[in-house]
Order: structure tokens, then C-alpha cells, then sequence
């Protein structure tokens, strides 16, 4: 009890201390925000990670503009609400660039306060097309978007001329996001769709979508949505008989899914950024995370790197820390770094980013299908 | 003929986790019938049951021992040891200081046991859904070649099998055994037993023990059969199993087992031939309508409100 | 004896360690493609067997334990005494009340941004837990779908700025009336129900409508949620950079003052206190009017409460409408505050939060249930290191209210006889 106590007294007083020091250092704050905790803190930490490479990396060449990158971190649980107290306080500690959200939920409300409190923000993982759809000035990403993610998967699907296909999601922002824009493509290519369904996230027993699958005779199966459910899926379909080919986003492209399929993840077909660590100019940034005993590898550490350079290169253009300024420069400009040649659209998109499909094995690994 | 196929693999699997509810339905409708209250950290206890197999089953594969039986026997031990002594030290520190006193206090206290049961394992074993291994692979395959085929996985008799013999004993046990006599005696009038000689709260523990025990049955049962635990799946599972209950009547044995049967095929039909997003409200509604115009179920016996 | 103690101190403990050393002492992880076992590390051992230590000494000493807890002086002292003339009290709590309110009013101009915004966030809560208290303290009736008539104010103002383009100020009372009827409507079939299962059949109610508002997407926006909700206006001034709506001018401007974001947050925060008190004025006077009166002698005591003539439907109901109501309240204000809601901020869960935050702050009492939101909201973030533990306390802290003090931290009190029961 004593030191719980303790704890919490110095708690108060550093975040105390902690609000008067705001303002004062000749500084540049960069907010990284995203889960530290929760159920999706897996992804944070590659956030975070990527995050802070960049930010040590441009600080050991001299900073920018001669001044120091410090990071702020916030951790938003991944909860739309706690998103909202992260943009608060965010705007409190003078903060004027921020990495982040992750989730798409909790991206597009902290962004309407950001673009009222003029702060920029690049989102290296949040892929809803609502975020940049609604013409704000600071919101950019590095990463696609579900509507570029989807078009890619569908078109591999239609290559392979298949009878009849299914579509299943998970009901959430993400999953059914792009399991419309799969349905949608899929329709302009002339493939029959056999069936379009939601599932339960959380939920664990399939059997009965299984049997529709079966009874449906369809010979791939989209799924929209995260690795927990598509391997219970996969599992389930395979000591079922199901036949069928199955496919996601990258969201179920990760070595979680080969715990829970087992041998039944083998030839999942899956869409993924290319993979930037795997590059050749990338590898002396792949070992300078080794060296820290990090992995490059997951799905947004470089594109958080990214950011970060971005949001620098940004203020190197503009010549200014305004964020105003810097969204001006980044839109204009053309930069090289880690995921490729960035160039923005007026949205704040990306004008190409590429995804790739490739084939899942039983043992983690993957190969890209051409 | 397709159709007809088609309807009995739905069926068959919606027996199967039907099965399973039932199991764990018996952890709720005994503590009822016995104190009248609703165990809220029941879904908890199976949940904890399913981690310790999962435990113990990777802790023997690390070991190096591979003979199937052996591996299940101790999975299933510990797991009902675990799952036992949690359902026992529940019902000590939460549940048997408040009881007696208004309806709502104990049922507030199991709320708070469930949120805290859920996190302690949260924090324990991390968030994530982490895999089961399919220890029991293979199974029959009905229907022609080409159509559609009806399959019966050797997991799914495990489960109907495992089941049976557990009701089976479980029937004995309260029927014919001194302390299922006593079990009954004090569902029935907890005061006068207690008058009687029956140490009571040593058969609310056996109560709480034995509910316990079934659902780390159902644990490694569904854990090998779904292929993944997380923390939170207890939650959900549990409110599915209380629904069983009081769908066969809260109190009865052969109701939880009925129950448990038709709220498992309900839902198994309504995802084979409605749509899977469907399923809890469908649950969900047939909970609220059971209670509102058959509160008793359908084995329970009308309770009559004692004064 | 001894022996007997010693041997239920022994079971005591093995059962300590049978229940937190294999879910504490090992851990899955998955390492690649495989799952693996490692044991957790020495100092977590070590508190595992200080557990069962402690269990075991505790036990053999049980007696002895209790009985110098019970020598010891109380930790809230007046509890013992007679409770105050309740005319006194009552002045005095009004005067407290009063003084709060005024500090409130003020203190958001001295304070940083990010504390008015969490501060909003603790009148909300205190909305819901003061509404929620009228369901559970007062008449009894444990509402586990509380959170359904959150929802239904939030998507109420959510959908008509959507679809019809309303203001804040109108949604407000439409959003809290629809809310009431939703209670009105769900509570009539309901209420006959006993306590546990009317608890069971609001768990499943909140449940359904959360879920027909994710998979009714062309109406809710099912998962993607609703966006671009505005901001409350004062008389037809906007709070933001630019002016959103035609007709309106913007606060900035029209005052001649330098743009700043803290005037919304500042204004969103004020119009959330002014909800709040009223709240809690509206709820006082019902307590003092004989329905309040009837919600808790039903609570109290079904059987006589009805022999005397009450009515149980028409008081249950009237406590449930008038929780779903303030409920609605709050969700408006919240979806205002955020700007964007989905389903996901209306699980059971936060149910379970606002039912912690009641039982805590002691079921009845409105400054309890004040007190309770404020430490339960900003607790976590004060200490962030606390947050992942918050959920785990949250459960024991109700384990532990309704053992030792099921009447709450600050209970309500009346000036009562009790009739001393005849041994």
C-alpha cells in the first residue's frame, strides 16, 4: 500500500511538473499517439518504435533546422474516447506535429481537433478513406487506404477466374471497409458473389458460417478483418473439409495467425505493403533496429519512420515550424525515404502506394504471388 | 437431399456447442437452485479453465511427452483443479460474507469478481487470442462425392461423449450420493437442513466446486474445438450459458442440459440460414422472452414468492 | 482447535497457490508460429508464495486479525453517530454544493485545456452515475443495460444533425426525451421482473441495441460510426476556426477577440456543468417528492410497500424513464464533445463503470456518486502506470463495497429508528 501510495504521489508531481514545462524549450515537440496498452498495443509498439528511431536518428545528424526533435508520447487505448483526452492534451503541451493515431476510430475524431487547432498530423497505419475524405488541410498518412488495399485483392481474386466467391467480415470500420471495396470490384469484374456477411469480432465458434460456405461451394473466400477470427476461420474450414482459398487484408498478415490455424494457414492469400524491410536500401536501417533488439518487419514501423521524416523534411521545405506551412511543403514536394517516393495528393493522400499479394505458410513465412 | 444434409450439419453443430453450454450451464442453475443468486464469474471460472489446459498442454509438449491421453488427462486434471479451487475461493471471499443479505448485494459482488477475474488474467496472459492446439484431428464424412458433404469430426463425438458421461455422473452423484442428498435437502430449504445436521456451507463450496469443475471440462473441450483463448471470450460464454439455464428452468439439472441443446441449435440455424451477425440478439431475445412470459423455463418448477 | 486453525490456514493457502501460480507463474507467449511456455520471472514467484504467506498467517490469525481491527477507532468516525437533524444536514450540504458549483464555474479559466476536457468528460460520468443512482440507489433495480439510453441520446443528436441538420440546443431535450421513452417503452414489460433477472434482461437489452446499431448500416453508419457531429452554438455563434453553418457568425469574431480553442472547450465544459447541477437539482426535488419517497420504500420493501397502496409498476417505471432520460442528456453532451460516435463507445463495459462509479460512491447518495466519478475518471490519468491495473481495481473495489460497506464510501442517511431485533 505504502508504495502504491508513493507511486501515485510522484505521478501528481512529475505530470505536474510536466505542464509547466511545456512551452519553454527551443525545441520540436513531435506528439507520437497511439495504444500502449489494450488489445491492439501490438501494433502500437511498432509504432512507437519506428517513431522513435526516426526521431533519434534525424536528432544525431543535427536535428532540424539546427534545433532538436523531442518526442512526446500518448498512449489512446485505442478507444475513441481516450483519442479525444490525447488530442486535448496534446493541444495543451503545445504539441504541433503528431504521428499518429493507429485505429481509424480513434484517428478521425482527434483530427478534427487537431485541424481546428492547427496541428499536423500523419497517421502511419489508420487506412479509412473517411479520414482524408473530408478535405482538412493537416491530415496526411503513409500508408493506403482500404479503398486501394481492397481493388488490389479483388483484381488478384478476378485474375484467377473463379466461379463463385464469398465475402465475409468482421463488422468493424476496417474489416467491412474493405470487404465493400473487395464486393465492389469484384462486381464490376462479373464474379459472382455467392455471399456478403458479417461476422462477430470476439466471436469463436464458426462452424455454421463453415457449413454455409460449404453448402455456398464457393472457391475463395475473402475475409475483411483481423488475424484472431480469419485463423479460427481457417482452422474450422480446414477440419470441416472446406475447399476454398482463402484471402485478407493485412491486418490478418502477421505470425499470431499461424498459432491459432496451424497447418491451416498455409496458402492463405494475403495484401501487404511491400515489405520495406526487405530492401536493399532500407538494410542499414534494418540493422540499426536489430541493433536495439527491435523488428523492423511488422507492418507499420517504417511507415511511422516515415513520418516522422516527413513532418522533418516538411519543416526543412517550408523553412517554418508553422504546420500550415509544412502541409503546404509536403504537398508540393517529392521525398525519398524508407516506404519509397512519397508525393501527396490535395486529400492528403498518398499519391501511389502499393500493395502487394502474397502467399502465407504454415511456418510464418510468406512469398510474394505474381 | 443437399438440403437436407445441409440442415443436419448445422444441427450437428449446433449440438455440439450446445453440449457445451450445458456443461457449463450446470455452474449456474446449481448455485441458483441452492442461494438463489447468479454466479456472474461462472464465464470467468471456464474461462481460467481453458488457460490452465492450454498451460498444461504446452508445458507437456515442452517436456517432450506426446501420447495423446496422457496429455489430455493431465490437461483435463489440472484444469478442473484450478478451475475448483478458483469456483471455491470465489465463493469464500465474495460471495459468502454477503450472503443473506438484499438480492442486489450479491449479485453487484460477482459483477466485480467477473471484471476482476477478467483482468487478472488479462494482465497475467497479455490480451492477445493466443492458438489451442488441435490435439484431436480427423472425422467421418457423409454424402455424395461431388455435392455437398455432411462431416462429423471425431472432436464433436469427444465433446457429445464427454458430455453425456458427465451429466450421467453428475445425476448420480446428486441422486444417489450423501452429499448430492444433502444438496437437494438444502436447495430445498436451506434453514431446516441446516437445523437437520447438513453442514450447509460446506455444501454451497461442494456447489461451487462441482459447477466449477464442469466448466474447465467445457474449457478444454472448446478450447480444442474453436482453437483460440482470450481473456474476454468467458464473458460471453457464460451469459450465453446463463440463458440456457433459464431457458430449461433455473434450478434444474436436465433443464440446463435442455436448454443448453435448443439455445445451441437456435443459434446454429439462425447463422446457417439467417445470418451470423444475428446470433446474440436471437440468444439475447429468446433469454428476454423466456423471462418475461415463462420466468419458470421449461423443466424449473413455479417458485412461489416466500414472504 | 489450534490444529483445526492451522489446518484450514494450510488449505487456505494451497489454494492461493493453486489459483494464481499456473495462470501468474507461467506464461503463454507466441514465439513465431509456435506458442510457448516460459516461467515469469523470480520476483513474481516470490510475490506469488508472499500471497500464500500472507493468506496462511492471516488465517491461522484470523481472530486475533478482527478483533484488533474492531478496536481500532473507526476510519469514518460520524458513521457511528446519530446522523444530523435533516434540515442541518441539508443546509449544509447545499451550502458545500454551492461552493463547489461557484469554484467549478470559474476554474476552467485558470487551467490548462487538457484538464477542462478531462473535467467535461467527469461531468458527463456524473450525469450517467446520478441518473444511474435514481435506477439503483434509490429504487433498486440493478440496470446493467444502462448504457442502451446513452446510446440513444448520442445517436439521437448524432442522426438528426446528420439527416435534418439540428442544433445542439434542440437535440438536446429531443435526444433526452427519446431516451425516456426508450425506457418508458423497454421498462413496461420488464419491470415485473424480479432483481437479478430484470439485471439479466437490461444486460441483454443494452446488448441488442448495440448491436442493431452496428449492423444497421444504412441508418447508424453501423461500425464506421457517425461524423462530423457540431458543436454546441451560443445564440448562433460558432466555436470553431471557420463558420460551419450559414446564418451563423463565429464567437471569435463577433467579440473582436484573437481565435483560441480553449473557448469551446471552455463553453462545452460550462454547458456540461450547468447539465450536471441540474441534474442534480431535478433529482433532489424527486427525492424529496413522494415518488422519490416511493422508490425507496419499494426498494426497501416490496410486499409492504404495495400493501400500503403503491403502486410498483407506475414507481419502477417512473425511476427507470428518469434514468434513461438523464442518460440521454449525457449521451448528447458526449456526442457533442466528440464529434464522431460509434458503437463501440456503448459496450457493456462502460455499463459496468457507471454501476462501479454508483456502488462506490454509495448507493443513494448524490455526493458520493459525485466524488466517485471524479476519482474514478481521473485516477487513471494522473497515473498512467495505474491504467491497465484501473479495470482489476474496479472489480476488487465492488467486491470489497458491497463485503464491508455495501452502503457505499458516503452512504445516504436519514434520521431513522431501528427496531432492535430480539435475540
Amino acid at each position: 500500500m505504502r508504495t502504491s501510495v508513493k507511486k501515485l504521489v510522484t505521478a501528481v508531481s512529475t505530470s505536474v511538473a510536466l505542464m509547466g514545462a511545456g512551452h519553454a524549450a527551443a525545441e520540436i515537440q513531435i506528439g507520437i499517439a497511439g495504444p500502449m496498452t489494450g488489445p491492439v498495443a501490438q501494433y502500437g509498439d511498432m509504432q512507437f518504435s519506428g517513431a522513435r528511431m526516426a526521431i533519434e536518428q534525424i536528432n544525431a545528424n543535427g536535428g532540424v533546422m539546427g534545433e532538436e526533435l523531442v518526442a512526446v508520447e500518448y498512449d489512446d487505448v485505442c478507444d475513441p474516447k481516450q483519442a479525444v483526452t490525447v488530442a486535448n492534451s496534446l493541444v495543451n503541451d503545445g504539441v504541433r506535429f503528431v504521428i499518429g493515431h493507429l485505429c481509424s476510430s480513434s484517428t478521425q475524431p482527434a483530427s478534427d481537433i487537431y485541424e481546428d487547432e492547427g496541428i499536423l498530423m500523419v497517421t502511419p497505419a489508420s487506412t479509412s478513406p473517411e479520414i482524408t475524405e473530408r478535405g482538412y488541410e493537416l491530415v496526411f498518412r503513409t500508408i493506403g487506404l482500404d479503398s486501394m488495399q481492397g481493388p488490389v485483392a479483388a483484381r488478384y481474386i478476378a485474375s484467377q477466374s473463379p466461379e463463385r466467391v464469398a465475402i465475409v467480415h468482421d463488422k468493424q470500420q476496417y474489416g467491412e471497409g474493405i470487404a465493400t471495396a473487395v464486393r465492389d470490384t469484384l462486381k464490376d469484374a462479373g464474379v459472382e458473389i455467392a455471399m456478403f456477411e458479417g461476422i462477430t469480432a470476439g466471436d469463436k465458434d464458426f462452424s455454421s458460417l463453415v457449413t454455409k460456405l460449404k453448402q455456398a461451394d464457393v472457391d475463395y473466400v475473402y475475409y475483411g478483418g483481423y488475424h484472431p477470427e480469419l485463423g479460427l476461420i481457417l482452422r474450422q474450414a480446414d477440419s470441416a473439409g472446406l475447399d476454398a482459398r482463402f484471402m485478407g487484408p493485412e491486418g490478418v498478415g502477421n505470425k499470431d495467425i499461424n498459432t491459432i490455424a496451424g497447418e491451416a494457414a498455409e496458402g492463405l492469400l494475403v495484401t501487404l505493403p511491400p515489405a520495406f524491410d526487405q530492401k536493399a536500401e532500407n538494410q542499414a536501417l534494418v540493422k540499426a533496429f536489430e541493433d536495439k533488439g527491435e523488428d523492423p518487419s511488422g507492418p507499420f514501423v517504417l511507415t511511422s519512420y516515415t513520418a516522422v521524416q516527413l513532418v522533418a523534411e516538411g519543416i526543412e521545405a517550408a523553412g517554418s515550424t508553422d504546420p500550415f506551412d509544412v502541409a503546404a511543403a509536403l504537398r508540393e514536394g517529392t521525398f525519398q525515404t524508407p516506404i519509397g517516393t512519397v508525393e501527396y495528393d490535395q486529400a492528403g493522400d498518398m499519391k501511389s502506394f502499393e500493395f502487394v499479394v502474397y502467399e502465407w505458410h504454415s511456418d510464418g513465412s510468406k512469398t510474394p504471388v505474381n | 437431399m443437399q438440403d437436407l444434409l445441409y440442415f443436419f450439419q448445422q444441427l450437428i453443430n449446433g449440438l455440439t456447442i450446445g453440449s457445451t453450454y450445458a456443461l457449463i450451464a450446470i455452474g449456474y442453475t446449481m448455485v441458483y437452485g441452492i442461494i438463489g443468486m447468479i454466479n456472474f464469474a461462472h464465464g470467468e471460472i471456464y474461462m481460467i479453465g481453458a488457460y490452465t489446459a492450454l498451460i498444461a498442454i504446452t508445458g507437456l509438449a515442452a517436456l517432450g511427452i506426446a501420447w495423446l491421453p496422457l496429455i489430455l488427462i493431465v490437461a483435463l486434471i489440472c484444469a478442473m483443479i484450478v478451475s475448483s479451487s478458483m469456483g471455491w475461493a470465489v465463493e469464500r471471499v465474495a460471495y459468502r460474507p454477503v450472503r443473506g443479505r438484499h438480492r442486489l448485494i450479491p449479485l453487484i459482488s460477482a459483477i466485480g469478481m467477473s471484471i476482476f477475474l477478467q483482468n487478472y488474467v488479462h494482465l497475467a496472459q497479455g490480451s492477445r487470442n493466443i492458438g489451442f492446439p488441435a490435439l484431436i484431428d480427423g472425422g467421418f464424412n457423409f454424402g455424395s462425392g461431388d455435392g455437398f458433404q455432411m462431416s462429423l469430426s471425431y472432436m464433436q463425438i469427444t465433446i457429445f461423449i464427454t458430455t453425456l458421461i458427465c451429466m450421467t455422473a453428475l445425476s448420480l452423484f446428486i441422486s444417489r450420493s450423501r452429499t448430492g442428498r444433502a444438496c437437494r435437502a438444502v436447495s430445498q430449504d436451506l434453514g431446516m437442513a441446516n437445523l437437520l445436521g447438513i453442514d450447509t456451507n460446506r455444501i454451497i463450496s461442494a456447489t461451487f466446486v462441482i459447477g466449477a469443475a464442469l466448466a474447465a471440462v467445457a474449457g478444454l473441450l472448446l478450447g480444442m474445438y474453436y482453437g483460440s483463448v482470450d481473456p474476454l471470450f468467458g464473458f460471453i460464454a457464460g451469459l450465453k450459458a446463463f440463458t440456457a439455464a433459464v431457458l430449461g428452468g433455473i434450478g434444474s439439472i436436465p433443464g440446463a442440459m435442455l436448454g443448453g441443446l435448443i439455445l445451441g441449435v437456435a443459434e446454429s440455424m439462425t447463422s446457417g440460414y439467417l445470418s451470423g451477425e444475428y446470433k446474440d440478439v436471437i440468444s439475447f431475445s429468446l433469454l428476454i422472452l423466456i423471462l418475461l412470459f415463462k420466468p419458470t423455463g421449461l423443466l424449473g418448477k413455479p417458485e412461489v414468492e416466500k414472504i | 482447535m489450534a490444529a483445526n486453525n492451522f489446518r484450514h490456514a494450510l488449505f487456505c493457502a494451497i489454494i492461493t497457490l493453486i489459483i494464481s501460480y499456473p495462470i501468474i507463474g507461467f506464461n503463454l507467449e507466441a514465439q513465431g508460429i509456435d506458442v510457448t511456455l516460459t516461467g515469469a520471472d523470480a520476483s513474481t514467484i516470490v510475490m506469488v508464495l508472499l500471497a500464500a504467506v500472507i493468506v496462511f498467517l492471516f488465517q491461522m490469525f484470523r481472530e486475533q486479525i478482527m478483533g484488533g481491527l474492531k478496536s481500532l477507532p473507526h476510519p469514518l468516525p460520524q458513521s457511528s453517530k446519530e446522523p444530523m437533524a435533516e434540515n442541518r444536514r441539508a443546509k449544509i450540504e447545499s451550502w458545500v454544493l454551492t461552493g463547489i458549483v461557484v469554484l467549478a464555474l470559474f476554474w476552467p479559466f485558470f487551467v490548462s485545456r487538457g484538464a477542462v476536457d478531462l473535467a467535461t468528460l467527469v461531468l458527463i460520468y456524473i450525469m450517467l452515475a446520478l441518473g444511474l443512482n435514481v435506477v439503483v440507489g434509490l429504487a433498486g433495480l440493478l440496470d446493467l443495460g444502462y448504457v442502451a439510453f446513452y446510446a440513444v441520446g448520442a445517436y439521437t443528436f448524432a442522426l438528426l444533425s446528420q439527416y435534418v441538420g439540428i442544433s445542439f440546443w434542440l437535440a438536446l431535450p429531443i435526444g433526452a426525451l427519446l431516451a425516456a421513452l426508450f425506457g418508458l417503452v423497454l421498462g413496461f414489460p420488464v419491470l415485473r421482473l424480479r432483481g437479478d433477472y430484470l439485471a439479466i434482461v437490461t444486460l441483454g437489452f443494452g446488448e441488442i441495441i448495440r448491436i442493431l446499431l452496428n449492423n444497421w448500416t444504412t441508418l447508424t453508419g453501423g461500425p464506421n460510426g457517425i461524423g462530423g457531429i457540431p458543436d454546441p452554438t451560443l445564440f448562433g455563434m460558432e466555436f470553431g476556426r471557420r463558420v460551419k453553418e450559414e446564418g451563423n457568425t463565429s464567437f471569435h469574431e463577433t467579440f473582436g477577440i484573437a481565435y483560441s480553442g480553449e473557448h469551446k472547450v471552455i463553453f462545452l465544459y460550462l454547458i456540461a456543468l450547468v447539465l450536471a447541477v441540474f441534474t442534480a437539482l431535478v433529482i433532489r426535488r424527486f427525492m424529496r417528492m413522494p415518488v422519490g419517497r416511493a422508490w425507496e420504500a419499494l426498494r426497501e420493501d416490496e410486499i409492504a410497500a404495495r400493501s400500503l397502496g403503491l403502486s410498483r409498476t407506475a414507481v419502477k417505471l417512473s425511476a427507470f424513464t428518469i434514468g434513461a432520460f438523464f442518460a440521454g442528456f449525457a449521451g448528447t453532451v458526449f456526442a457533442s464533445k466528440q464529434g464522431f460516435i460509434s458503437p463501440e463507445s456503448f459496450v457493456f463495459l462502460e455499463s459496468a463503470i457507471i454501476l462501479a462509479i454508483v456502488v462506490l460512491g454509495g448507493m443513494g447518495s448524490q455526493i458520493g456518486v459525485v466524488l466517485a466519478a471524479i476519482a474514478v475518471t481521473i485516477l487513471p490519468e494522473l497515473a498512467r502506470e495505474f491504467s491497465e491495473y484501473r479495470m482489476l481495481i474496479f472489480g476488487a473495489a465492488m467486491v470489497l463495497m458491497m463485503v464491508w460497506r455495501p452502503q457505499g464510501l458516503m452512504p445516504m442517511r436519514r434520521i431513522h429508528i431501528e427496531l432492535k431485533r430480539q435475540e
